[in-house]
C-alpha cells in the first residue's frame, strides 16, 4: 500500500505564523512511501527542509539513503529547499531527481545556479555530499521497486515547462497536478485523461474562482474539483494555497464546496492537503 | 527612530508551532527615520511589511533597500513585496559591488524563468541600484548609513544606520574573526582548522576592527547568533556566530541593547529563552540582551512621518 505524507502544501512563499499553523506555511513537498520501502518526494519546496530532518533519523543519517525527487518545474516555492536538510550533505546518500529541461539550460543547470555562491554558500552542485543524479523528465514510465511513474507535460511555455505526475503500484494510484492553467482544451482533455480513476488528486487551487485573482499561472479551486469529477478521481487534495489563505479561510471554502458536492449527490471526497498529515492511498 | 523586526530566522524560512513567538520569517527589518522609510534584506518578512506599508494612510513613494548580501534568505521576499506593484513607488536598492556579476543581475537572474515569471522592466515600481563596498559613508535624508564587511562565505555587509535620534547597527550574517577568513572562494572544512597566514590575520582582525567601529555605541545591535558553541565547532566553514561571541562585540563597543538574530532554523522558542537568559546572567552591567522576535518594535525619539 502506498501513504502519502504532505510536508509542504503551500504555494508561492513560505507563510509561516499562527493562522497558518494548522495546514502548513512550507512550501511543496510531498512524499510518496512504496510498500517495499521505496521513497519518492514530489517536488522540493521548504517542506523538504522538514522532510530531509526526518530522514536524518533512519537510514539517511547513516548514508544509506536513496531518494527519487520529481519535480514538477523550477519555480522558488518546489525548489528552493534541497540544498538545506543534513541528508543531501551526508556522503553515500542518493538522489535521483527528475524534472523538465528548459530552453533557458537544464535541470542540472538550474539546481546548479541556485547553489551559485552569490544565492549559496554551498558554491555549486559538487559540493552536494550526496551523489546525485539529474533526469530529464520525459513521458516514459520509470520503474522505482514496486511503483510505477508516468509524467505528463501540461504547459506550453517552453521557459519553463510545468510536468503532471501518475504513480502507481498495484491498482492504486495518486495523480499530482500543480501551477497548471487550463488555457485550451487540449491540455484540460490531457490533465483528464492523466488523472482518470486515480485514487488520489492533489492539485493546485490557491484561489477560488469569485476572487478574481489575476494569476495566469493557476487554475481555480473550482478548475480542480470539475477535472476531479470529470476523471472520476476518488479524492481530492486542493494543494498549493494561496499565502494569505488563513487556517480559518481554508476551513471555511472546504465546508461550502464538500456542501455543494453533497447537495449535487457526487461521491468524490474533497480535502484540503494539510502539513504533517499521511493518507493511505 | 522606529525600528520594526519582520523577519528573524536565518538560513531558511520555518513553519513549525515552536518557533511562533520568535518567528519562522527571514530576515527583514524595517526603519522609520530622518522621514524615510528604510528596508534592512529582503526575507521573507519583506511580503508582511509590504502589506503592511501599503495598509498606511500615505504608504512611502520612496523606500531604501539596504541588502547585506544575497543569499536566498535575505532575498525570498522581494518578489512578494506589494509596493513592487505601485506606480508611484520608487525603490532605491544597495548591495555589494562584485566584480563577477551585477547587482541588479543578480536579483533579475533570480526572479526571471525559469525560477520566476518575473521581468523587472515590468514592474509597476521604478527600481534603481546602487553597488557599494565596506566602509563607504553615505546619506539617506538625515540618516547616516555606514557599511562595514562582514566575516561571511562570498562576502556580506553590515550596516550602520545613525541619526541624532538613535543609532542601530545590523548584522545579520558573520562568523567570528579568529579562526575562519572568508573571501569569495568556497572554504574546504576538514575537521579543524587551517593555520591563518600572518596576511590573513591582518586582515581578521580589520575586519572585526570595522565591526565593533559601526557597533560602537549603538543602540540596538542586531547581530548573528545562528549557532550554539557546539555547532560552531562542527560548522565554522557556514559563516555564523554564536550568541557568546554576539555578546563579546557587543560589550567591546558598547552596545546598549544586543538583539540576537538570524536564529537557526532549528532553535525553538524554549531554547532561544534559555539562551537570553544565559547571556544576560553573563553581560557586563548595563547591557540588555534580548532575541529579536517577529512584530518586535523599537523606538528612541519621536518619529514624524
Amino acid at each position: 500500500m502506498m501513504r502519502i505524507a504532505f510536508w509542504g502544501v503551500r504555494g508561492y512563499v513560505p507563510t509561516p505564523g499562527a493562522e497558518y499553523l494548522r495546514y502548513g506555511g512550507n512550501t511543496c513537498c510531498v512524499a510518496l512511501h512504496g510498500s517495499n520501502g521505496e521513497l519518492v518526494a514530489l517536488d522540493s519546496g521548504t517542506g523538504f527542509c522538514q522532510f530531509g530532518d526526518r530522514l536524518m533519523r533512519a537510514a539517511f543519517g547513516q548514508g544509506r539513503g536513496e531518494l527519487t525527487l520529481l519535480i514538477s518545474h523550477t519555480y522558488w516555492d518546489h525548489i528552493l529547499g534541497l540544498p538545506f536538510p543534513g541528508v543531501v550533505h551526508v556522503p553515500g546518500n542518493h538522489l535521483h531527481i527528475y524534472g523538465p529541461d528548459s530552453t533557458r539550460g537544464s535541470l542540472e543547470m538550474v539546481y546548479d545556479g541556485i547553489l551559485s555562491p552569490v544565492y549559496s554558500p554551498v558554491y555549486g552542485l559538487a559540493n552536494i555530499g550526496a551523489t546525485h543524479n539529474f533526469v530529464p523528465i520525459t513521458t516514459e514510465p520509470i520503474q522505482v521497486g514496486s511503483l510505477t511513474i508516468r509524467a505528463m507535460p501540461l504547459s506550453q511555455r517552453l521557459n519553463s515547462p510545468i510536468w503532471a505526475y501518475r504513480i502507481e503500484e498495484g491498482d492504486q494510484s495518486l495523480v499530482y497536478i500543480t501551477d497548471v492553467r487550463y488555457s485550451n482544451d487540449i491540455i484540460w482533455r490531457q490533465a483528464v485523461g492523466f488523472a482518470k480513476h486515480a485514487d488520489l488528486l492533489i492539485h493546485s487551487a490557491p484561489y477560488t474562482r469569485e476572487e478574481h485573482v489575476e494569476d495566469y499561472g493557476h487554475s481555480r479551486v473550482e478548475d480542480a474539483i470539475e477535472l476531479a469529477l470529470e476523471a472520476k478521481v476518488q479524492r481530492l487534495y486542493l494543494f498549493h494555497h494561496a499565502p494569505t489563505r488563513t487556517d480559518a479561510q481554508l476551513d471555511a471554502i472546504l465546508a461550502h464546496y464538500r456542501a455543494e458536492l453533497a447537495a449535487a449527490g457526487h461521491p468524490l471526497i474533497l480535502d484540503a492537503a494539510r502539513e504533517g498529515e499521511e493518507v493511505d492511498v | 527612530m522606529i525600528v520594526r523586526i519582520w523577519g528573524t530566522r536565518g538560513s531558511y524560512p520555518v513553519a513549525r508551532a515552536d518557533v511562533l513567538r520568535y518567528g519562522g520569517n527571514t530576515t527583514c527589518v524595517e526603519v522609520r527615520a530622518g522621514g524615510r522609510c528604510i528596508v534592512l534584506d529582503a526575507g521573507t518578512g519583506m511580503r508582511l511589511l509590504g502589506t503592511a506599508l501599503e495598509s498606511e494612510p500615505q504608504p512611502p513613494q520612496a523606500i531604501d533597500l539596504l541588502i547585506t548580501h544575497t543569499h536566498w534568505d535575505h532575498i525570498i521576499g522581494f518578489p512578494f513585496f506589494a509596493p513592487l506593484t505601485r506606480r508611484n513607488c520608487e525603490i532605491q536598492v544597495y548591495g555589494l559591488r562584485r566584480t563577477q556579476s551585477s547587482l541588479r543581475t543578480t536579483i533579475a537572474n533570480a526572479l526571471s524563468d525559469p525560477l520566476l515569471p518575473m521581468d523587472l522592466e515590468d514592474l509597476s515600481a521604478r527600481l534603481h541600484f546602487h553597488e557599494i563596498h565596506e566602509g563607504l559613508g553615505f546619506e539617506l535624508g538625515t540618516v547616516r548609513v555606514t557599511a562595514a564587511r562582514a566575516n561571511h562565505p562570498y562576502r556580506a555587509l553590515a550596516y550602520r544606520l545613525e541619526t541624532d535620534e538613535g543609532i542601530l547597527t545590523f548584522i545579520p550574517d558573520t562568523g567570528p574573526f579568529h579562526t575562519v577568513l572568508f573571501g569569495d572562494e568556497r572554504i574546504v572544512w576538514n575537521g579543524s582548522p587551517q593555520p591563518n597566514s600572518a596576511a590573513e590575520l591582518q586582515t581578521l582582525a580589520s575586519m572585526r576592527a570595522g565591526i565593533v567601529e559601526i557597533a560602537r555605541n549603538a543602540d540596538w545591535m542586531l547581530f548573528d547568533a545562528q549557532f550554539t558553541d557546539d555547532q560552531y565547532a562542527r560548522f565554522p566553514h557556514w559563516g555564523h556566530s554564536t550568541a557568546n561571541q554576539a555578546r563579546e562585540i557587543a560589550e567591546e563597543a558598547g552596545v546598549g541593547e544586543l538583539l540576537l538574530f538570524h536564529h537557526d532554523p532549528h532553535r525553538s522558542d524554549d531554547e532561544l529563552d534559555r539562551i537570553v537568559a544565559e547571556q544576560q546572567a553573563l553581560a557586563r552591567p548595563g547591557l540588555v540582551v534580548r532575541a529579536a522576535h517577529e512584530g518586535l518594535e523599537l523606538r528612541r525619539g519621536s518619529y514624524i512621518p
